[in-house]
């Protein structure tokens, strides 16, 4: 399981932005602490693919010696770090200007 | 190289092996994988044979699909045409939509799933043949009994996503909306049991050696699909057992009147109809990228970033349902962030598709009519996809909301992305299955003529509904420039059957089944499904080094079929298949697995009698048709888990494995997990109605009965989950007598069965109706479905001590026990989880 969760990691940190956002979005509608919740959750997750991302991203960089499934775990986790990223702040812009 | 499972991978250098095999071995292997003939067919579980007639089955129901299409053309061709009148149209659309969708699409890419997948992992069969047998009867039977429906003018009618109040009582008082409730809620039954099949399948029997950078891209996406039809169906059973409960008992699930909400429906019906989507183009994705590579004889560009797009996809797309529900009046931040979502579920889409592009740049490919259905798939999804962008825009989307613009944009995306893919799949791979490929000639008319069609179709379509032609409409007035459109589809609707129809002629012409003397790899596929195959598979179960063995070891075919490879006879005399480890594939044991049998066409036929039954208020005929089923369960897995002589096998190059394991790593433990993870999603969805019930109608909900009903029931529920593994600890000390063990899980089963019936007693107390309120409906849903899961644990425990006194069950462990005791704890757990919900929430929290 823990290879499943560092592959995937990335993108279980956006499962749990968007499913953050929508139940702050309907518990709270048209409020302001809907924003700040929603705003502090996607920094939060920013923060979580950062470090996400260096570490795989390091981690895949690192090669020597490395045998073919480690590195592609590593590489495959670093690119699911990398989309989870833009796609959180891409999902978070709404807070900003809807 | 580190190791996955204490596996000794320096064996793999044995491989391929150098001696002679020995006389009469291959002959074996040929007369226990032998299928039956005469009547006996029906009982053939061999994927080549299942997954065949699963994907002829969905093309039928292609076909029969298209057919009301052409109709509809008709009806729509002219101004105030008398063809189809407005119920027999209503029927139409609601049936093209819901076969398409249900009956065609999904079962589609599983059945193609089902054929491919063992031979492209040198399996020698999925691990549970029976299940698939069983899915595929269970689909055709209950299939052809839904769309018999239409002959009756008892086809649904409220459009394939039902939504009440139109398909409430009030409005559809016939039986018409229960056979797509019924029928629809068993069919999804069906695609779970082979989604099931499928992960286990991918992650346990892969080749040796095919570690998770190693597996074919076909692969990637039916495990990512499976995984998505876990997640996303049980909110479309769930949403049709509420909408059957409501239409039969009358509870007030999403009627605003008394507590309900009709956009329950619509969520639950979207959270499992969006990702259904993607459900059904990943496959065809993964199939295009398999013949891309084969056809432009080049490696796969991008490959990594493929399997990133599908598992990005997988997740993404769970974001995006309520994007069909701009129009209802969501709230605005809500809906920025589902309208984010869908824009961002495109780029997956689009890596793909530039790593197609890629691939043919790179490589060699050839004017053939699998690339061209390829390539004119790729141009029609891309057009399909555009549209998508500007609807995931929510003004846009108001102005196009249920018009003529959405049919367009979604036939573009699924003819595109699914449709084209696999009338190219069926050149492709046809070479597996019969003894002559398809026809160049007649395959690149069909092409041309399927694709100018689609174009002709589809493309005036956007122009209809931007002129403001609803969707739905069985006619419409002359005067409003939406004639000319019309007819255009029409003509080109029939243009699109013709081409069709050419493909049905090539393949009476050219297909001739067969397992032994196929045509072969016509297009130079690189990966293992190319290997020479009988009903066995692969003759011996290749180590595999790389992503494209067939390409990469020229001699790899004539290897195989010598036998130098693990497991080039039957070890221990049964049908049998290596169970490797879920990341580096490493052998883990020699699966035994069952042949040919009755039991699982029986149990289709009598679950679907159940259900169809059902549907037409004989209720007696239904119960016993129900009884009937469980007991053709019960007899088929009587043949199962069942130790044999030898403890371990040789599979070659000094390899023993084990022939009978328990726990964790078994293909059955897998297999019970995913089943329970469909069981928590149903509960999770429930738990959500629940609330959302609550949030849109605080003013119809009212206590809950006193808290101390809980200490009685919590304790019940603690009872059911402490006794069986307490049981299961007892199982392995010889001093406990054998019958012990299964008795504990019995009680464990009545402690499940007072603490439901307290529950409900509870509820009774404080006189809840659940005709009066959401809650009160909501909370009757909870004690049904644990009641279901109580009565199975019932059903399960009392296998059990049957099986104990025939001595099936031994020590230290054994798998039925192993099984039982997972269902039972989970039972007990979710009850607990339930009962401290509803009493607590709201009141107490």
């Amino acid at each position: 399981m823990r290879t499943w969760a560092y592959l995937l990691g990335g993108l279980v940190v956006w499962t749990v932005h968007f499913f953050g956002l929508y139940i702050f979005g309907s518990v709270f509608p048209q409020t302001t602490l809907a924003r700040i919740l929603s705003g502090l959750l996607t920094l939060a997750a920013l923060a979580a693919d950062a470090i996400l991302l260096w570490r795989a991203g390091t981690a895949s960089m690192a090669q020597a010696g490395r045998e073919e499934l480690g590195r592609w775990t590593d590489y495959l986790a670093a690119l699911s770090a990398a989309i989870s990223l833009i796609a959180v702040f891409w999902q978070g812009l709404p807070v900003l200007i809807a | 190289m580190t190791s996955e499972t204490g596996f000794d991978t320096r064996l793999y250098d044995n491989f391929p092996t150098r001696e002679e095999r020995p006389q009469g071995e291959l002959e074996e292997l040929e007369r226990i994988w032998r299928a039956p003939t005469g009547w006996g067919r029906l009982t053939i579980v061999n994927n080549n044979y299942v997954g065949l007639w699963y994907v002829a089955a969905a093309f039928l129901f292609f076909l029969l699909a298209g057919v009301l299409a052409l109709a509809m053309r008709v009806q729509l061709a002219l101004p105030l045409n008398g063809i189809l009148p407005q119920e027999t149209y209503n029927q139409f659309f609601t049936m093209h939509g819901t076969v398409m969708m249900f009956l065609f699409a999904v079962p589609a890419v599983e059945a193609l799933g089902v054929m491919l997948l063992p031979q492209m992992l040198a399996a020698r069969d999925l691990p549970f043949p029976r299940l698939s047998a069983y899915a595929f009867w269970a689909y055709l039977v209950g299939g052809l009994c839904f769309f018999a429906s239409l002959f009756f003018g008892l086809a649904p009618n409220g459009g394939w996503f039902m939504y009440p109040p139109l398909t409430s009582m009030a409005y559809s008082p016939g039986i018409n909306a229960d056979f797509w409730l019924l029928g629809i809620g068993f069919i999804e039954i069906s695609a779970i049991a082979g989604a099931i099949e499928i992960i286990v399948g991918v992650l346990r029997t892969r080749a040796p050696g095919m570690s998770l950078d190693k597996m074919p891209i076909f692969a990637w996406a039916m495990l990512v699909f499976a995984c998505m039809i876990v997640i996303a169906f049980p909110a479309v059973i769930l949403g049709t057992l509420l909408l059957e409960f409501e239409r039969a008992f009358n509870w007030s699930f999403f009627d605003p009147t008394r507590g309900g909400d009709p956009l329950l429906w619509q969520h639950l019906f979207w959270f499992f109809g969006h990702p259904e989507v993607y459900i059904i183009f990943l496959p065809a994705a993964a199939l295009v990228s398999t013949m891309v590579a084969g056809l432009a004889k080049t490696p796969l560009v991008g490959h990594n970033l493929i399997v990133l797009a599908f598992l990005a996809t997988g997740f993404i797309s769970f974001g995006v349902w309520s994007h069909h529900m701009f129009a209802t009046g969501m709230p605005r931040l809500s809906v920025g962030f589902f309208s984010a979502a869908s824009t961002a579920v495109s780029v997956p889409a689009g890596i793909q598709v530039f790593s197609w592009i890629a691939t043919f740049a790179a490589g060699t490919p050839r004017y053939n009519t699998p690339t061209l259905f390829v390539i004119g798939g790729l141009v029609t999804f891309v057009i399909g996809g555009l549209t998508g962008v500007m609807v995931a825009m929510v003004p846009f989307d108001w102005q196009a909301h249920d018009t003529h613009f959405i049919v367009a944009h979604l036939h573009y995306v699924l003819i595109g992305g699914m449709v084209f893919p696999l009338f190219a799949a069926f050149y492709f791979w046809i070479g597996m299955t019969s003894r002559r490929a398809l026809s160049e000639r007649l395959g690149k008319w069909s092409f041309w003529l399927m694709f100018a069609g689609m174009q002709i179709t589809f493309l005036p379509m956007h122009l209809t509904g931007l002129m403001g032609m609803l969707r739905r409409v069985y006619t419409y007035l002359p005067g409003r420039s939406w004639e000319v459109t019309n007819m255009i589809s029409t003509v080109g609707a029939f243009i699109l059957a013709a081409g069709v129809v050419v493909f049905l002629i090539d393949l009476a012409r050219n297909f001739r089944f067969t397992v032994e003397d196929d045509a072969g790899n016509v297009y130079g596929g690189g990966t293992l499904e190319w290997l020479p195959t009988g009903l066995y598979s692969t003759r011996s179960i290749p180590v595999i080094r790389s992503r494209y063995p067939l390409w990469d070891d020229p001699e790899l075919c004539k290897i195989v079929e010598e036998g130098r490879y693990l497991l080039p006879n039957s070890a221990t005399g049964r049908r049998e298949t290596i169970v490797t480890s879920p990341l580096r594939a490493e052998p883990e044991y020699l699966q035994i697995m069952p042949g040919p049998s009755v039991w699982p066409l029986l149990a289709a036929v009598f679950t679907a009698g159940f259900f169809v039954i059902l549907t037409i208020q004989a209720y007696t005929p239904a119960l016993i048709s129900g009884v009937l089923a469980v007991l053709a369960v019960i007899r088929w897995l009587w043949e199962t888990d069942r130790p044999v002589a030898a403890q371990h096998a040789d599979v070659g190059g000094g390899i023993m494995l084990p022939t009978y394991v328990t726990g964790p790593r078994t293909h059955g433990w897998w297999a019970m997990v995913i089943l329970l993870i469909v069981i928590a999603m149903i509960l999770l969805m429930s738990v959500f109605s629940y609330l959302y019930l609550y949030g849109i109608h605080p003013s119809f909900w009212r206590s809950p009965p006193d808290n101390l009903w809980l200490l009685p029931i919590l304790s019940g529920y603690a009872l059911a989950a402490g006794l069986p593994l307490l049981a299961r600890g007892l199982l392995k000390r010889e001093k406990t007598t054998l019958w012990t063990p299964p008795v504990l899980m019995f009680v464990a089963a009545v402690a499940l069965v007072v603490a439901v019936a307290l529950e409900f007693r509870s509820w009774r107390s404080i006189g809840l109706d659940p005709q009066l309120s959401g809650q009160a409906a909501m909370i009757y849903a909870f004690l049904s479905l644990q009641g279901t899961m109580t009565a199975i644990s019932m059903l399960m425990t009392g296998y059990l001590m049957a099986r104990n006194a025939r001595g099936l069950i031994v020590r230290p462990h054994n798998n039925t026990f192993d099984l039982t005791t997972m269902f039972v704890v989970y039972s007990a757990a979710q009850g607990g989880f339930i009962a401290a919900l509803t009493h607590l929430f709201p009141g107490a929290v």
